[in-house]
């Protein structure tokens, strides 16, 4: 009686730490990989909380590519198999989550994050465990990672020549720049760059402010009125960074205080396709916005994406269904899917060690034209287009950079002496002084 | 009976996590991630601990206590990060790299002391101490408690969270404090350091949860039952129930100060995301489900809502929240005693059928 | 027909400023076709430039066409669309008009003007860099543009054009004007013009004092630079003087905005906090998942509009009248369902029923994004679009007065339905005394029942009025929920007066103290200010007096 107790605790015990290592079983989950028909990859983007409104659609449009690979029969014969996991929009979940899907799932790649601090939640693990995230969203740069391929923007793919072009003839030759931003990291980083810029093109101290609001801000009184004394002598912009759901009430009250694109022109860079779908953009219309891809795009491709994007989402009965429209960091989440596949395909291999390698100054034919990795860093280089809003919510290409433009980590305004190379110097370097 | 049942307990848990787990992991069956991950479950064990002698054992809902273990891991958080900082200021002071982006020159004066890992300690605790100390005393002098005790303690987690929000209090903004190096001249990275971080949670949360015990099982603890159960009762019976109260409060936020601690070099980030109103919340749910009243209830509830959690959202990441949703209100709803009082009812019911075969079985054996 | 006339006043206008044109139409018609047809781009850009140096008045209707980026060939020439107009299907079609050489409906083989949907049509794209070169002659074609706004901005332009006639053409330009706005704005530039040129102290005078009572957007500005950089010693003394005044008067301006937010702020967490406080009080629960009540009836109306714009095509603003009542009964119906499966089982567990409720709420949140997905936002009704402008920049925008309103006409049906119904006796009963009310025979499961009915249902209708100034989000319940649990507490249990008061009183002091420090500081000395009245009246505003008070 009492030995057989003694046994029943074993097995008991044993079971619980079986149960309690994460369900799948790290162990068989390993051969699966090696041997089976699939690889896995894994998606890591909120699909709860606050987050979700924006990364649900990256999303989709992974799984959307998954299955067109898929349908072309794989990579290196196999079959993706995508691991989704929700992070919750809780940044610590984002940590585990991606030890879990690199230790425990043995993924190939993961697909995933929008916010700064989610990236740099999962940096270390990734960067620990020698994985591959593929980070779709423009970011604020100086960071140079080994782990990470950055499909987004570089703030010179975006910022600078949003910048240049304001100052331009063409643009409006403004002279006074008012840089508004939501408090964190982006905004931040962004606004120093540009400063920087501005300042080495002679603009004057006292013709930039900069100013920042909390999240989900929705108050725009003061602020507005701020700007409104400031364009008063006119050739005056505002360069904005604000995020989110603060956009349509500082819109709002920006023309309920009677300033207009005529007069004071808002540049936008977080301003997409996606977050205009469903809101009123009456007073949106006319403004701009600066992106490395619209869906207004006239290419076949880029068409082909759309529509295919559409029908994607109608047929798995997604929300929004043959509503949903494409944006620049969606764009970048198919994209990024596809560089992966290629790398793979050209490494012969799905090993981390050997994809990276394969992947530097691989081109593609994405939606938004032929990119190309760089042959140093984990970046794109891709063109840059500047949108002026219209009442459908989608954009009026009005500008368009001159070919690709190449990606700079570190900005050569705020960082001079600094460089990223995973070639030559295996990460960020010093730039020997001339 | 009781305490042999306890002391099997004990030894079960004892042998699971002390003993097979990190041999598990010492021998490659259980991974790195999974060590960690209960390292940071036995640290909300910790946390649950506290809410469990504030709520279940005095009757106090505090919705706060997330921003006290928020507290308790800036400090450990701000050491590293101090310690690991390449960038220098303006007057050749190292300062953390996030400043440099935020275009700060020089060191705030307040994150000064926390070069020092033993001055970071003492103010990973004195900090939340003092601050549930003197929020503690207004409050419970003007006899706020019930649904208000929530309310307030809810909007104080809610202004506290804004305004670790902006980037004007130097604690790095939404980003929170991240990149992580080493402690101690510990590096985090290494699977040894984090098998002892994860062991060092385990022996803290043994030695709390037997603090806490003694603490229960005191003359203190009895008056913390007592005002549970009628407060004015007990005043009239002459204890200064303020104090009481004032003292279980901070021995609450201390509680969650330490878990914090131990929390934050083992996730590798600390955000003012982990502060907001629902992470108190949820904290409060822990010790509902678990089992309130009861100090095992606490620590159970706390390893099984997170194991689910972080099951779940891989499992069912579409639908996890309808899930954790429904047990919530199951379990509050048809099981008032949590987990605990669960196991006990189909345990006794088990009992009483082995009982009852037994008394028939001797009956056959005897006709 | 509209745009027409506005086109031939802006005829008149034109031929006014123009020179002498005949000489050089051959080369208008060169350069006309040059823009519409280029050999290469940068003729194009030529020509633009040409046309513009030209000012040709009979190249404006196509000038104004580029810059509206409303310009389509038809025919091999040059059109423009008029005002839409909506065919019984939904579809729309325009007008068209011919823009050169002369600017005339485009007419079909009847006779009848030729309309069509704006597909058909095919653009001819303009780089915004040549529309920008317009800009110089922009005053000129915009101040006979139709819109009221754009011709306000013209106004504006003329102020640093360097054209002689300027002063000349903008009083000719005001005499058209029917605009209110635009004719203070106008007004305001060429006293502006005048004042600059002013020679004698006494004509500089008169022209701060027409400045002074036109009171225009910038006429401090407009002083201030005066007083700072004029040609008149004495007159700059006066507009100095002026400033200050001014300067006083828009202070007290602003001092009315804040309370005016204040009090819209206040009605906001009434609406929201009423439900709240009639629970709190009949059954002693808080109930978390009350932000949920009113994200349906967020989305309710949501749903009224799609189906009325949508399903049933009618494109009126009564879908938001129907939708009040409507997003009532479904909040209502829910929070019924939510009493009948969870609270009821809870009325002598209060902090389990506030856990319980929060996981209702995860539950209802998780749902609504699951179904309508992400960001969508109700089109406010265009009668509660702008303002109603009391005083010269005093704006009270509609949609919050509208709040207001409604606030007071929910508050007032809410004290009649407690105080002078049969119901409000048994819900006050139940509040006092649950078991001596059910002993004298009133049915208190029925009456919890109701009122939790009336509780969501209220909030159900502050979630309607919220679409009206902000998103239509999931977790939109969220973002007051903790603030009006602040006025249950503050107000006293169950008290409407309570939740009156403390709702704008905490309304007003967040609009004050924002208006000293940043929002997120108000928020913390908000709940100071709580904390430290709490210790006074530790009951709330309100609090029951006598043996019920009692544990």
């Amino acid at each position: 009686m009492k030995t057989l107790q003694i046994r029943q605790w074993g097995i008991l015990l044993l079971t619980l730490v079986i149960g309690l290592s994460g369900c799948g079983g790290s162990a068989s989950g390993d051969k699966k990989t090696e041997e089976g028909e699939t690889v896995k990859i894994g998606i890591l983007h909120s699909l709860s909380g606050t987050m979700a409104i924006s990364e649900v659609s990256l999303k989709d449009v992974v799984l959307m590519a998954v299955d067109e690979i898929n349908a072309k029969g794989g990579v290196l014969g196999k079959k993706i198999e995508p691991v989704i996991v929700d992070p919750a929009s809780d940044w610590d979940l984002f940590a585990e989550k991606s030890k879990e899907l690199l230790l425990d799932k043995k993924v190939s790649a993961v697909f995933g994050c929008w916010t700064s601090v989610s990236r740099k939640s999962v940096l270390p693990v990734f960067e620990e465990n020698n994985g591959l995230l593929f980070y779709p969203v423009q970011y604020e740069g100086e960071e140079c990672s080994t782990s990470v391929i950055y499909t987004g923007a570089t703030p010179n793919q975006q910022l600078i020549p949003a910048a240049e072009y304001m100052m331009s003839e063409a643009g409006g030759g403004y002279k006074k720049f008012y840089l508004l931003g939501t408090d964190y990291v982006f905004p931040r980083t962004a606004n120093k760059i540009l400063k920087a810029f501005l300042l080495s093109k002679g603009v004057p101290k006292e013709n930039i402010v900069e100013e920042y609001t909390p999240f989900h801000h929705q108050d725009y009184q003061t602020i507005v009125s701020k700007v409104k004394q400031f364009a008063a002598g006119g050739k005056a912009c505002v360069l904005s960074t604000i995020n989110g759901d603060s956009n349509v009430p500082f819109y709002k009250e920006f023309a309920n205080q009677g300033l207009s694109a005529a007069t004071c022109p808002i540049m936008a860079f977080s301003v997409a396709e996606d977050e205009l779908r469903a809101t009123d953009t009456e007073f949106l219309v006319g403004h701009l916005a600066a992106w490395n891809y619209f869906q207004s795009m006239e290419s076949a491709e880029n068409k082909k994406f759309v529509e295919d994007f559409r029908a994607f989402c109608k047929k798995n009965n997604l929300p929004g269904g043959d509503k949903r429209v494409t944006d620049d960091p969606i764009c970048w989440a198919y994209t990024g899917v596809y560089l992966w596949a290629k790398a793979a395909e050209k490494a012969g291999s799905f090993e981390v060690s050997k994809v990276r390698p394969a992947l530097y100054g691989l081109e593609f034919n994405s939606p938004d034209g032929l990119v190309k990795m760089d042959t140093k860093n984990h970046h794109l280089a891709k063109p840059v287009m500047i949108g002026e809003i219209k009442p459908d919510g989608q954009f009026d290409i009005i500008w368009k950079s001159n070919g690709l433009v190449n990606p700079e980590p570190w900005s050569k305004l705020t960082s001079p002496d600094k460089d990223c190379d995973h070639v030559g110097h295996g990460g960020t370097y010093t730039v020997a002084s001339k | 009976m009781e305490k042999t049942k306890d002391f099997r307990l004990y030894g079960a848990f004892i042998v699971l996590f002390l003993v097979l787990l990190p041999l598990g992991n010492l021998f490659g069956i259980v991974s790195n991630n999974t060590i960690s991950l209960w390292g940071r479950y036995f640290c909300f064990a910790i946390v649950a601990l506290g809410v469990d002698l504030i709520w279940g054992y005095t009757g106090i809902l505090s919705m706060c206590q997330a921003f006290f273990f928020c507290l308790g891991g800036y400090s450990v958080a701000m050491h590293i990060v101090m310690k690991g900082a390449t960038a220098s200021g303006a007057d050749g002071t190292s300062i953390p790299d996030f400043m440099v982006w935020n275009q700060v020159e020089s060191l705030p004066f307040f994150w000064a002391p926390f070069q020092s890992f033993g001055l970071a300690m003492i103010l990973g605790l004195l900090i939340p101490a003092a601050f549930a100390f003197v929020f503690g005393y207004f409050i419970f002098r003007s006899r706020i408690k019930g649904v208000y005790m929530a309310i307030i303690t809810q909007a104080l987690a809610l202004a506290m969270w804004l305004l670790f929000l902006r980037n004007e209090t130097m604690l790095g903004g939404t980003n929170g404090l991240t990149d992580f190096k080493s402690l101690l001249g510990f590096s985090l990275a290494s699977p040894n350091v984090k098998l002892g971080l994860y062991l060092l949670s385990l022996a803290g949360l043994c030695g709390t949860y037997f603090l806490s015990k003694k603490l229960v099982d005191s003359k203190f603890g009895k008056v913390l039952q007592a005002i549970r159960d009628s407060e004015s009762r007990t005043s009239y019976t002459a204890y200064r129930v303020l104090d009481y109260k004032l003292a279980v409060f901070i021995v609450g936020a201390l509680l969650a100060a330490f878990a914090g601690m131990l929390y934050a070099p083992q996730t590798g980030i600390i955000t003012p995301g982990r502060m907001d109103v629902r992470a108190s919340v949820e904290m409060v749910m822990w010790v509902a489900l678990g089992g309130r009243g009861k100090l095992k209830g606490a620590i159970m509830g706390a390893l099984i809502v997170n194991f689910l959690y972080s099951i779940c959202t891989s499992l069912f990441p579409d639908s996890w929240l309808f899930i954790l949703g429904f047990l919530f209100v199951i379990t509050v709803l048809y099981f008032d005693k949590g987990f605990l009082g669960m196991i006990e009812i189909i345990g006794n019911k088990f009992r009483k059928k082995q009982i009852t075969e037994k008394v028939s079985g001797r009956q056959v054996v005897e006709s | 027909m509209n745009y027409i006339v506005k086109m031939w006043l802006g005829f008149c206008l034109c031929l006014f400023i123009g020179k002498q044109v005949s000489a050089q139409s051959d080369s208008t018609s060169f350069y006309v076709n040059e823009v519409l047809s280029p050999s290469n781009d940068s003729a194009r850009t030529q020509a633009i430039k040409r046309l513009v140096s030209i000012r040709n008045p009979s190249t404006f209707p196509i000038l104004s066409a580029i810059n509206d980026k409303k310009i389509y060939m038809v025919d091999g020439k040059a059109v423009t669309t008029g005002e839409v107009e909506e065919l019984a299907d939904g579809s729309e079609i325009f007008p068209l008009f011919y823009l050169f050489p002369e600017n005339k409906p485009v007419l079909d083989t009847d006779g009848k003007p030729k309309k069509t949907s704006e597909g058909s049509l095919k653009k001819v794209d303009i780089s915004r860099s040549d529309r920008l070169s317009l800009n110089l002659i922009l005053p000129y074609l915009n101040l006979a543009n139709p819109e009221p706004k754009k011709r306000i901005v013209a106004y504006g332009q003329l102020l640093t054009s360097a054209d002689d006639t300027k002063i000349k053409i903008l009083s000719e330009a005001l005499k058209l004007e029917n605009d209110k706005e635009a004719r203070t704005a106008g007004k305001e530039i060429l006293f502006q013009l005048k004042l600059n040129e002013a020679v004698s102290e006494n004509e500089a005078r008169a022209y701060i004092d027409s400045l002074d009572s036109n009171w225009g957007e910038n006429v401090t500005i407009i002083l201030k630079e005066y007083s700072a950089s004029g040609k008149l010693a004495g007159a700059k003394k006066y507009a100095a003087e002026k400033v200050e005044a001014l300067e006083g008067l828009q202070s007290r301006i602003e001092k009315a905005q804040n309370l005016f937010s204040g009090l819209s702020l206040g009605s906001i967490l009434i609406l929201i906090a009423l439900g709240l406080a009639i629970v709190y009080g009949l059954a002693g629960i808080i109930n978390m998942a009350h932000g949920e009540f009113l994200m349906i009836g967020a989305y309710t109306t949501f749903c009224v509009q799609s189906l009325f714009i949508d399903t049933l095509g009618i494109k009126s603003d009564m879908f938001f009248f129907v939708s009040l009542p409507i997003s009532f009964i479904v909040a209502g119906l829910f929070g019924l369902v939510l009493e009948r499966l969870v609270i009821r089982h809870l009325y002598s567990r209060p902090l389990e029923s506030l856990l319980a409720t929060w996981g209702v709420s995860l539950i209802m949140v998780q749902t609504a994004r699951s179904i309508f997905g992400d960001l969508t936002a109700v089109k406010a009704p265009s009668f509660l679009a702008g303002g109603w402008q009391v005083m010269p920049h005093l704006i009270l925008p509609y949609n919050r007065l509208f709040i207001i309103v409604l606030t007071i006409v929910v508050v007032s049906l809410t004290y009649l339905m407690l105080y002078r119904s049969r119901l409000g006796i048994q819900i006050r009963a139940v509040t006092q005394n649950r078991s001596m009310s059910a002993c004298l025979g009133v049915e208190t499961r029925k009456v919890d029942a109701i009122t939790f009915f009336l509780g969501s249902g209220l909030a159900g209708l502050a979630g309607c009025a919220m679409t009206l100034i902000g998103n239509v989000v999931p977790d939109m319940g969220q973002t007051y929920i903790v603030d009006s649990f602040l006025v249950v507490v503050t107000g006293g249990v169950g008290k409407i007066a309570g939740a009156i008061l403390s709702g704008l009183g905490i309304g007003f002091l967040t609009k004050v103290l924002e208006s000293f420090y940043e929002a997120v500081y108000g928020k913390v000395l908000i709940l100071a200010l709580i904390v430290v009245f709490l210790q006074f009246k530790p009951r709330g505003l309100f609090p029951d007096k006598g043996r019920i008070a009692e544990d």
